[in-house]
């Protein structure tokens, strides 16, 4: 099907905007899954579902997306019909409505990816048809289906779409009166206020408009050949709505018999009434932009938001970058011009308000990407509703998000990683109902996120159930090696990635699926951190720890081994200084790699390395004053450094090529002097050397 | 039809790679060596604002160290990535500063000889310059150009860390 060529321009805003109602569709729906379940009615839920499910309908219906218009057509018509029987949706129609926006999203993308949109599913269909006669028996008032006969002129039903012809019907089967009454506008009426629209008002509070079509009538009113003819139905007198019009009661008229008893059906047959009209192909045309009487009230506008792309703040990042890098070259050439002699005070006063407004920027544009970690979780409800589904346990879901914001890019990696943790957490941790009863909890499952911003640069994420923890011996088992004897050593287990390649032995409790996924994104990828604490019987809490933002961070900068190496100071725990005399040689001796001492730091012994002999350069001269204390898998490792240079900014490039892609190294950055320099991953360099370290100890 | 190659120097060796794969040349001046990394790798350099590791040549073609000086240059060319796309990588020679015409009749297989010792660097050889090219000198004898096999200079290794 050709499709003309302006349509292009309508697409980009169609898929911001229907992804977003898609978004708004599920929170309604879930809300009112847990409603039902209460039986609780939740009339303001559904109709903002129907308000969502009509604006799909008519924005698809102006891109021509055909399978989409007829999904959300029947889905909105089950939603209609929840309404009219007081805002309860029965808990049945939730799957099929789920399954329907399934539908509408897998298109929508297909079409956003220029794909050819498959056509909607006739199971769905025919499923989501069969809700709107569910929720009709539902419908307390409901009266035996009959069809409504309708009295119309053929001007005014060519205009009725089946939508509206269906919504009259279900309105006098409800027992109210489908009523036509006519507006006629002139200037003598707008003087005295009365237009279509103040008309429009009135109407609609003694009944519910479900069409207003304008008319032409030649011969009518003087000085105007416009009518509106108002359709709505009404439970109340005739007198309020004529009064609402101003005409006199006795011109409104009856559009639709009331459904006949039953005995009178043959007569009915053998005397057809006039008007009798079947629906017209025509009508469905219109009807794809109806007026919704559920939408009476007006969607909030959002003022003041604009949709800017991900790639564009990126490209203001990459500006900021190199503005930072240029930063640097002029303090360098500052720092060389005081070196010679010249007067530079006003300039070095130039370069620090420089470095403010650089800095005052950079925290400006990293807040454009920042997004509340709540829109990154917003789905986990959705998910974990899910999982109650396959799995058939019972899960409460429990959401402490607090208000902290991280960069979009951390987040959208976050995000699958939580997704693994949750979907570990109920398929493994938490035992069924029946297990759980007899071990004394509470049948249903408890699931809880945590979200604490750790500093003004780290966000904590805490997942924790109150299941079975993880059986340490069986997961040593299944990966042939000793049982580890804490928790750091069975997180270290999980994380290998050939345990999630295993086969589950069926009897064996504990988890590993996937695990390594977190652990790659977590620490690999973002450069945080993973913790795990489990009990038996009690349950697990898995910790990740993150950068609120990946782009530009500070750093120590500092010589080691006559090379200059930077560190991000979120990764450094503390800077202390060394003093040689109370240094306590390990046991490793004096042995060049891998010398080990031993660092006296608050009543605790934290091992210290040289850093130039962890990288294997050589140490460079009267060494060793400053070290950098990180923390690897909970505990903390110092590395001696030769000489500390300071604190600053730093632009880290990832290092992609093989050649030079090896662990310890996060990446490269440019300090101003045009030469790369290293970014160190110390707690990646920490694990290698403090666990040689730990086995050269159990040798001797 | 000929096609242009840029010729640099590794040692007494003149090498050639197609002037189509070479991005560009740059003076060197010094690397950033990476811990772990392959022993021919010398490190990292910045070339306009981009981070490439450099290959030392000398250290790849087995040679002894040599001191840098002001003829060292970068040749940064461009490979196949090992899964698809291209990788950019810099090599460090001791003296790149000429390009020429090679026509495919002057490009031959290298000798056993050269080819057991290059390690499969080297796939082709060109003389030019003989007698009989236009040559100002009176009989002056040719040079032999070796052509690089830059995928198999730059290697595919991976790291294995510990």
């Amino acid at each position: 099907m050709s499709r003309p060529v302006n349509l292009a321009d309508f697409l980009p805003p169609y898929l911001a905007e229907v992804e977003e109602l898609l978004g708004l569709a599920h929170t309604q729906l879930l809300t009112l899954e847990t409603a039902a379940r209460g039986g609780a009615p939740q009339p303001r839920a559904v109709r903002e579902l129907f308000r969502v499910l009509h604006t799909i309908k008519g924005l698809s219906a102006m891109v021509d997306v055909e399978p989409v218009v007829a999904l959300t057509h029947l889905m909105e018509a089950s939603v209609r019909a929840a309404d009219r029987a007081g805002g309860k949706l029965p808990p049945a129609s939730i799957e099929p409505l789920l399954q329907g926006l399934k539908a509408v999203e897998v298109r929508v993308r297909a079409l956003g990816a220029g794909k050819p949109v498959p056509p909607a599913p006739s199971a769905l269909l025919d499923a989501l048809e069969g809700l709107e006669g569910a929720e009709r028996r539902a419908a307390p008032r409901a009266a035996a289906p009959a069809e409504v006969q309708f009295d119309l002129e053929p001007a005014l039903a060519s205009k009725l779409s089946a939508s509206e012809r269906e919504q009259l019907t279900q309105g006098v089967q409800g027992g109210r009166r489908a009523l036509r009454v006519d507006f006629a506008p002139s200037p003598q009426r707008s003087a005295a206020g009365l237009t279509i629209n103040t008309v429009r008002e009135r109407v609609s509070q003694v009944a519910e408009i479900v069409k207003v079509v304008p008319l032409s009538r030649p011969g009518g009113a003087p000085g105007s050949g416009l009518v509106f003819a108002l359709l709505v139905l009404s439970s109340g007198p005739d007198a309020a709505l004529a009064a609402a019009v101003e005409v006199a009661p006795a011109e409104v008229r009856l559009v639709a018999q009331p459904p006949p008893p039953p005995e009178e059906d043959a007569a009915l047959a053998s005397g057809a009434l006039a008007g009798d009209l079947s629906a017209d192909p025509s009508s469905d045309l219109a009807g794809v932009l109806p007026e919704a009487p559920l939408d009476e009230e007006v969607a909030p506008q959002r003022h003041g938001i604009v949709r800017v792309e991900t790639a564009r703040l990126d490209e203001a990042m990459e500006r900021l970058a190199a503005l930072v890098v240029t930063r640097s070259r002029l303090q360098r050439a500052a720092a060389a011009l005081t070196a010679s002699g010249a007067n530079t005070r006003e300039l070095v006063q130039i370069l620090q308000e420089n470095a403010r407004q650089l800095r005052d920027l950079r925290a400006a544009i990293v807040r454009v990407r920042m997004v509340k970690v709540g829109e990154v979780l917003e789905r986990l409800p959705l998910i974990v509703r899910g999982l109650r589904r396959s799995t058939g346990k019972q899960v409460a879901l429990q959401l402490e998000l607090g208000a902290a914001e991280l960069d979009k890019a951390v987040g959208d990696r976050l995000f699958p990683a939580i997704v693994h943790l949750v979907r570990n957490a109920v398929d493994h941790a938490l035992e069924p109902p029946e297990e759980r009863r007899r071990a004394g909890k509470p049948e249903e499952g408890l699931l809880r996120i945590v979200c604490r911003e750790r500093s003004n640069s780290q966000l904590e994420v805490q997942v924790s159930d109150d299941g079975r923890g993880v059986d340490a011996a069986a997961v040593a088992r299944r990966a042939g090696v000793p049982v580890p004897q804490s928790d750091e050593e069975l997180l270290e287990l999980l994380c290998r990635p050939g345990l999630s390649t295993r086969e589950e032995v069926t009897t064996t409790s504990g988890r590993g699926m996937g695990m390594d996924i977190v652990k790659r994104i977590a620490v690999d990828q973002l450069g945080g951190e993973l913790r795990l604490q489990t009990e038996a019987g009690v349950g697990t809490t898995f910790t990740l720890r993150v950068p609120l933002t990946i782009s530009i961070v500070d750093a120590f900068v500092f010589e080691s081994g006559q090379q200059r190496y930077a560190v991000p100071v979120a990764t450094v725990e503390e800077l202390v200084e060394v003093d040689a005399a109370r240094l306590v040689r390990g046991p490793g001796g004096a042995e060049a790699r891998g010398e080990v001492q031993i660092l006296e730091r608050r009543g605790q012994a934290v091992p210290l390395l040289r850093l130039a002999t962890v990288l294997g350069q050589p140490a460079g001269e009267g060494g060793g004053q400053k070290a950098l204390v990180v923390r690897q898998r909970g505990e903390p490792v110092a590395f001696a450094v030769d000489r500390m240079l300071g604190q600053q900014e730093i632009v880290i490039r990832p290092l992609e090529d093989v050649l030079v892609k090896v662990r310890g190294v996060s990446g490269a950055t440019d300090l101003g002097d045009g030469r790369p320099t290293l970014v160190l991953d110390l707690i990646a360099l920490g694990g290698g050397a403090a666990a040689e370290a730990q086995r050269r100890e159990r040798v001797s | 039809m000929s096609v242009l190659h840029v010729v640099f120097r590794v040692g007494t060796a003149e090498y050639v790679l197609p002037a189509a794969d070479v991005v560009q040349m740059e003076s060197f001046s010094g690397a950033t060596p990476v811990p772990g990394s392959p022993a021919y790798v010398a490190g990292l350099v910045q070339v306009r604002g981009r981070v490439l590791p450099v290959i030392d040549a000398r250290a790849r073609f087995g040679l002894p160290p040599a001191e840098r000086n002001l003829d060292t240059r970068v040749v940064v060319g461009q490979v196949a990535a090992p899964g698809g796309g291209l990788r950019t990588v810099g090599l460090i020679v001791d003296a790149a500063r000429e390009v020429v015409k090679l026509d495919p009749e002057q490009l031959r297989p290298p000798p056993p000889l050269v080819a057991e010792q290059a390690r499969g660097f080297v796939k082709a050889v060109a003389q030019v310059g003989g007698v009989g090219q236009g040559s100002a000198g009176a009989g002056g004898s040719g040079r032999l150009l070796l052509l690089i096999d830059l995928n198999k200079v730059v290697g595919e290794e991976q790291v294995h860390a510990e």
